[in-house]
């Protein structure tokens, strides 16, 4: 029975592990080798030596944690009060989170360009109310980054965070009312500790993948917000550095991981 | 326009047959991965196209050009892939790197071309210049001391996100002729650099970028590769002070000899001045033909790179440079990106 059982995993088996986990211990591996010289360890000293590229991780951290935020404080408002909606109401808000799902990222990032830009709908808009004389650069700096990051990774959050809401029941908040607990009480001691574990995974999910993004930073950024996608593709594609750009990737990987481990830490915890 | 092909291929395939009996083994398709756009366009209505009805040879285009991909092609063995379009730059580290072959000039028999476009590894096709332009009706700079001047020349910037663009440009600002830019002094341009960075709205990486940009009056004005801006009323630009360079096709490592005779049969179309003119038809860039101004229209000269008027007052990328600085000047130039 097992290995029948076996028997309908293995291709998909094979699939991953020659189409996908050796490529990338093959990339790993890269940056511990050098021609005719075997072993090496000199691609990680030259980051040590000149870490402006350990800068742009940095950086990279920043702007992830930034964009990470603006989506909680966007996102978190908007579960819940999807959650409150009636049926046709809801399910018409659920529509208009996921639509972005189904168009392109390149053409919603471009998108941003015609309403953001100098000459675009929100700076027409503010000049004519008499807000701004001059338009405000939302384009081409970090705040055109995080806005376009927080747009295309908003799903991402409310999703599972309206998953985890809709299943809240709603006669805890009603127990703790009959108690004599103000709104506020029963939001912090009740509704907002059964969403958390929904806001955390959400909040991770989120962060990891604005670490790897490359279209939004290079069409919004306008070239000014270095990132380290960006500063991958200049080493694999025009230097062409593989080996350095292995070593980048290779730390990328270990930070990630080392997230991903303290918030499973965290969730233990939680839920110890 | 397939079927139309396809109707001379089968119209040509006796004749061709008759002729490979007696020449040296040639295949009938190579492949080649050039940089795309117009120029990509180009390639193909001045050269592959003459090249096709003249021998039968196909050449099928691919595009973008990047080094990876060469370093990618080379080091997985393949060998369907023959030509592969590089910068004056990126020809000698792919040659150091041992990504491409030699090649063989006397199998090419190239009529008349300029010496620097003649490389032992590499075949220069196409000159392109890069200039200041910027969006019609602003004060316009003459050269680029003033083009930097942002308090005399109000207006947004957008540069090129590579640093052997900037570096030079910025060095002419700080008064250095352009006879005497090489060796660049890195450090001067950087502090250049510093001084016009605010006013610099968006590094471009794609040569679409800047007219776009200045279009839409995101900026007002641009460093550019000349070919995206000449001929279009909503701009102005000048020469003075700009970039000439040459772009290569080169021969992929590895390539089949029945490939590589391919591949000089189309060198040889693309050394012909009369083709060379079909290419600028579609392209406002030039070949290397010295023989080559006479056949383009007279009142287009002033948009090429190689005209006599823009010859001279441009200067010439020093690859060799690049070769021995490239990487360290990289790395400063992330450095300098973080500061924005």
């Amino acid at each position: 029975m097992r290995s029948s059982g076996f028997s309908f995993i293995a291709p998909l088996l094979v699939l991953m592990v020659f189409a996908f986990n050796l490529p990338i211990l093959y990339m790993l591996g890269l940056a511990f080798w050098s021609k005719g010289q075997g072993f090496t360890l000199e691609h990680y000293e030259g980051l040590v030596e000149a870490p402006v590229y350990l800068r742009v991780l940095g950086n990279t951290m920043r702007i992830a944690l930034i964009a990470t935020l603006a989506n909680v404080i966007i996102g978190y408002p908007l579960a819940h009060w999807m959650r409150g909606l009636q049926n046709r109401a809801r399910l018409i808000a659920i529509a208009l989170v996921v639509l972005p799902f189904w168009v392109s990222i390149l053409v919603r990032t471009y998108a941003w360009i015609v309403v953001l830009g100098n000459g675009g709908l929100v700076n027409r808009a503010l000049m004519w109310l008499g807000l701004t004389d001059a338009p405000v650069s939302f384009l081409y700096n970090e705040l055109g980054v995080t806005i376009g990051m927080a747009n295309v990774l908003l799903p991402f959050l409310v999703l599972p965070l309206f998953a985890a809401m809709i299943r809240i029941d709603d006669r805890l908040m009603q127990a703790a009312a009959s108690l004599g607990a103000p709104p506020r009480t029963i939001f912090w001691k009740v509704y907002f500790p059964l969403t958390l574990p929904a806001l955390a995974a959400g909040t991770l999910l989120v962060f990891i993948l604005c670490l790897g993004f490359y279209v939004t930073p290079a069409i919004l950024g306008g070239g000014r917000v270095p990132m380290i996608s960006n500063l991958l593709d200049t080493l694999i594609n025009q230097i062409p550095r593989w080996e350095q750009a292995s070593a980048i990737s290779t730390i990328l990987l270990i930070v990630t991981l080392l997230i991903f481990a303290a918030y499973r830490r965290l969730d233990r915890k939680a839920s110890a | 326009m397939k079927r139309r092909t396809f109707v001379a291929a089968a119209a040509s395939l006796p004749a061709v047959n008759i002729l490979s009996g007696t020449a040296r083994a040639q295949s009938k398709e190579i492949r080649m991965i050039e940089s795309g756009g117009a120029s990509g366009d180009s390639i193909e209505k001045g050269y592959i196209e003459p090249l096709f009805k003249k021998t039968g040879i196909k050449v099928v285009r691919e595009n973008p050009s990047s080094l990876g991909k060469l370093r990618a092609l080379v080091e997985s063995g393949q060998t369907t892939t023959t030509l592969f379009e590089l910068g004056s730059g990126i020809i000698l580290q792919a040659k150091k790197l041992g990504l491409i072959e030699k090649v063989d000039w006397a199998a090419v028999n190239p009529a008349e071309m300029f010496p620097e476009a003649k490389n032992e590894y590499g075949f220069g096709y196409q000159y392109f210049s890069t200039i200041m332009a910027w969006r019609k009706g602003v004060k316009e700079p003459k050269s680029f001391a003033e083009f930097f001047d942002t308090k005399a020349f109000p207006g947004k910037r957008c540069l090129p996100d590579f640093p052997h663009y900037c570096l030079p440009f910025a060095l002419q600002a700080a008064g250095v002729p352009i006879d005497k830019l090489f060796p660049l002094d890195v450090d001067l341009a950087f502090k250049k650099l510093n001084e016009i960075k605010k006013d610099v709205a968006v590094w471009w990486k794609a040569g679409a970028q800047p007219p776009q940009l200045m279009k839409d009056n995101e900026v007002q004005y641009s460093i550019c590769w000349s070919g995206r801006v000449v001929g279009d009323p909503a701009f102005g630009l000048n020469f003075a002070g700009g970039k000439a360079d040459l772009s290569f096709i080169a021969i992929v490592k590895g390539s089949s000899p029945e490939n590589k005779a391919a591949a000089y049969k189309l060198f040889h179309e693309m050394s012909l001045p009369e083709n060379q003119a079909k290419a600028a038809e579609v392209i406002s860039y030039t070949g290397p033909s010295p023989n080559l101004d006479a056949l383009l229209p007279k009142d287009k000269l002033w948009q090429f790179p190689t005209s006599k008027q823009n010859k001279a007052v441009q200067y010439f990328e020093n690859a060799e440079w690049w070769a021995d600085n490239g990487e360290a000047v990289n790395k400063k130039w992330e450095a300098f990106k973080l500061s924005l």
